[in-house]
């Protein structure tokens, strides 16, 4: 038996799973397959987060100083997986940190291994992301956005009408990814914010099938946006972006007025939604976690409510490598699977 | 309506040949630009900039409106087609869309983003009268006949009380009486001048007779509230009427003030104390209906009708009186009451109010009937063989839907002349 907590992964899920398990006693073991800790939000360069807009590297940074500062919480950077046998209560995990193989006897296991942003080039739309430079995806703009310049790759100006397009690579049995990614609708809208504040005289529309703005992202953030920042949405997604001159044409149908809408843009942004990162996909097969049938892992256990539960006993699962999530979802996930997992070494 | 809300000249060619089919005709007009070029959010943001209108940008295009706008139900219209039409190219103080609403306030009641077009289109349309641009000709009238004879109809003033001499009973001007009254009864324009307002007046008169209150009119000195000309656009000519309703009212001692019409109510209930006027004032039907066991024993006729009750907007949802207008037809003798299906909250407007009253020819261009006759048809539906009103505009609009319509059975009266009826029998 091992009273250790191994957790995989150093997002936020990751940080707060290690920091809740050290918090209620237990010896923790973080694994981050970089050179440091932040996860997807760090990597990608986020610059606000939608919860109380608050700076995307100053919220990581906190986070991580929880696990760093923490003195049972040991942190292993470039570390990956290699092997794992045992079970509940005594797994032996073999794993490779800094180039030096060590293996590990832990008691229990959470997944924190999170999501990627969907590659726009698996569209099935002709959105032509990889063809013209103006066309960017949330992540790109998110980088611009951090860095207060915000401009048309095509020739550094700053763009004056910019669109959204929802729903890129969600919601689409073609593409295989028949989930809604939860988050895109109140990213794009917090950024359609932003993109007023630094650039005022822009027009900002975003074109979706249905605003999925659940809880307080209603009021907080699209109403907000629309309300405030005079932020325009059109019910009628984009089925191609075409060039017009040094302009891009995009092209769908404005639903509530029944016309076809063609219309010149200077900047298009693909909110590209989230798929199981290559981590997750790895480490599921490497654990023989379950999947589901998008590759995430399958989480909930029998009856659905054991939320951070895997298909394996003792390995648990926090974040969006369960599926898509936001950052409170992680976060609330990840306190569960560290009570989980230290319930499960105490007993 | 056809899609006519793209800047874009239509289409009109003498000779078109479709797949090899001449289709040659005026009606090729409806080849209109359907593709969306631009959209225009600078559009919303020129009617949300206009002080009051600032909701109009809060649509989420949920589209209960729609369903609840009387004009749409006859047309094609409600506030977020307005939004859509405002983001795809229109430029609402220069559109015939300005002067369709009625102010009903039935989208209000259902709209979540509190989008309130009883504020934004009063505002929106004084703008477009004060850029000088398109007023329907027949509203521009009632303006100029206020401004001029102190009421819509452009009646002469002398004349305001010349209805006094048919009602069969003494009605006291409280100039000539010289004396405090309990109740100033403010009679409104039309119950003064048109003549089926005249027979809701003179029943008026009998009732507060027979009950004993102590009332008196301004006669010669009253003019109109104004209240729907402010709605229509017209705020400066309603700020002058105003002013002069106020001083009038005050050059007088009396308790409380009794109004036949609701929009009057509305308009010095909730607008004139912006003003400075903040006096007790309620609708006849809450009057009476307070008098009730008073009046009861008098009812001593019956009229045995089956009756279906209207619900004024400015009186049921502007104001909330839904139960005392049904009170007291309750109260007449052999009266069998129905409802109609959209009544009291969800009450269907009758087209006349936010200067929808002097717009009649203006809208039918833009519907395909009018909300009267739409309601008259409603009316006649429940099978009654009365429809009875509470406000002024609503027996001349509905004595002409219920025969446009071919519902002349139904009678249209106003409760005040059925208690009439009830007590002096017919």
């Amino acid at each position: 038996m091992s009273n250790k907590v191994l957790v995989i992964g150093g997002g936020p899920a990751g940080l707060e799973a290690a920091r809740s398990a050290a918090e209620l006693g237990g010896e923790v073991i973080l694994l981050e397959k970089r050179d440091r800790l932040g996860g997807t939000p760090d990597r990608e360069g986020y610059a606000k987060l939608t919860h109380h807009w608050r700076d995307a590297s100053e919220a990581m940074a906190e986070l991580a100083s929880a696990v760093t500062n923490h003195a049972r919480v040991e942190v292993k950077y470039n570390a990956e997986v290699k092997g794992m046998s045992g079970s509940a209560g005594n797994f032996e995990v073999q794993i490779e940190a800094g180039g030096v193989a060590e293996s590990l006897n832990v008691g229990s296991i959470i997944i924190a291994t999170g999501f990627q942003h969907f590659d726009p080039g698996r569209a099935t739309q002709y959105y032509n992301y990889y063809t013209f430079p103006d066309v960017i995806t949330l992540t790109d703009l998110e980088k611009m956005l951090k860095e207060h310049n915000v401009v048309r790759p095509s020739n550094g100006q700053p763009p004056k009408k910019i669109a959204f397009i929802q729903c890129v690579g969600s919601r689409d049995r073609q593409i295989g990814n028949e989930y809604c990614s939860k988050v895109c609708c109140g990213i794009a809208s917090k950024q359609a914010i932003e993109l007023r504040e630094q650039l005022p005289d822009s027009k900002v529309m975003i074109f979706y099938i249905d605003m999925r703005m659940y809880g307080y992202w209603e009021n907080e953030i699209y109403w907000k946006a629309q309300e405030q920042h005079k932020v325009n949405y059109v019910k009628g997604v984009i089925s191609e972006v075409l060039r017009k001159g040094d302009q891009l044409l995009i092209r769908g149908e404005d639903t509530t007025m029944s016309r076809p809408m063609e219309v010149t843009m200077d900047l298009v942004v693909l909110s590209v939604g989230m798929e199981p990162s290559a981590g997750t996909r790895a480490i599921a097969q490497l654990m023989g976690v379950k999947q589901n049938k998008y590759g995430f892992i399958e989480a909930g256990g029998e009856g659905g409510l054991d939320t951070v539960a895997t298909s394996v006993p003792g390995i648990f699962v926090a974040g969006a490598a369960a599926g898509p999530a936001d950052l409170n979802d992680s976060i609330s996930s990840a306190g569960l699977a560290a009570a989980r997992a230290m319930a499960l070494v105490r007993a | 309506m056809a899609q006519k809300y793209e800047k874009a000249i239509a289409i009109e060619k003498e000779n078109v040949i479709v797949d090899g089919v001449d289709v040659s005709g005026h009606w090729n007009r409806m080849f209109e630009q359907r593709v969306i070029f631009e959209y225009t959010p600078e559009l919303i943001e020129k009617v949300a900039s206009i002080p009051n209108a600032e909701s109009f940008a809060n649509c989420y295009q949920c589209a209960k409106c729609v369903a609840v706008c009387p004009v749409d139900v006859v047309g094609n219209y409600g506030p977020r087609k307005l939004y859509r039409y405002a983001q795809t190219g229109l430029d609402l103080t220069e559109a015939p869309e300005l002067w369709l609403c009625t102010t009903c306030a039935n989208c209000l009641r259902v709209c979540p983003k509190e989008v309130n077009m009883v504020k934004i289109m009063p505002a929106v349309r004084e703008q477009a009268i004060l850029e000088g641009k398109f007023v329907p000709a027949e509203l521009q009238q009632a303006f100029e006949n206020t401004a001029k004879s102190g009421n819509p109809l452009g009646q002469p003033q002398r004349k305001r009380d010349a209805w006094i001499q048919s009602a069969g009973v003494p009605v006291p001007i409280i100039k000539d009486l010289g004396r405090p009254v309990d109740v100033l009864w403010y009679v409104g324009s039309y119950p003064s001048y048109h003549p089926r307002g005249i027979d809701a007046a003179c029943a008026a008169a009998r009732i507060f007779t027979a009950l004993g209150i102590d009332f008196a009119i301004l006669g010669k000195e009253e003019k109109d509230d104004a209240d729907s000309q402010r709605l229509a656009g017209e705020k400066g000519l309603f700020e002058m009427m105003a002013e002069y309703n106020i001083e009038t009212f005050n050059k007088y001692e009396w308790k409380e003030m009794v109004v036949t019409g609701p929009h009057e109510l509305n308009a010095f209930k909730n607008v004139y104390p912006k003003y400075g006027f903040e006096r007790p004032v309620v609708h006849y039907t809450t009057f009476l209906a307070r008098h009730l066991d008073q009046l009861k024993p008098m009812l001593k006729h019956p009229v045995n009708k089956k009756i279906t009750y209207h619900d004024p907007c400015y009186l049921g949802r502007h104001n909330g009186e839904y139960e005392a207008p049904r009170k007291l037809l309750e109260a007449i003798p052999g009266v069998e009451l129905v409802e109609m299906q959209r009544n009291r909250e969800n009450g269907y407007c009758c087209g006349g109010g936010g200067g929808g009253m002097w717009m009649d020819s203006f809208t039918a261009k833009h519907t395909t009937m009018r909300l009267s006759e739409k309601r008259a048809m409603e009316a006649a539906s429940t099978g009654a063989d009365v429809l009875a009103v509470a406000c002024p505009f609503e027996v001349s609009r509905f004595t002409d839907a219920v025969k446009s319509t071919g519902n002349e059975h139904v009678d249209v009266l106003d409760i005040l002349e059925l208690l009439d009826r009830s007590m002096r029998g017919e």
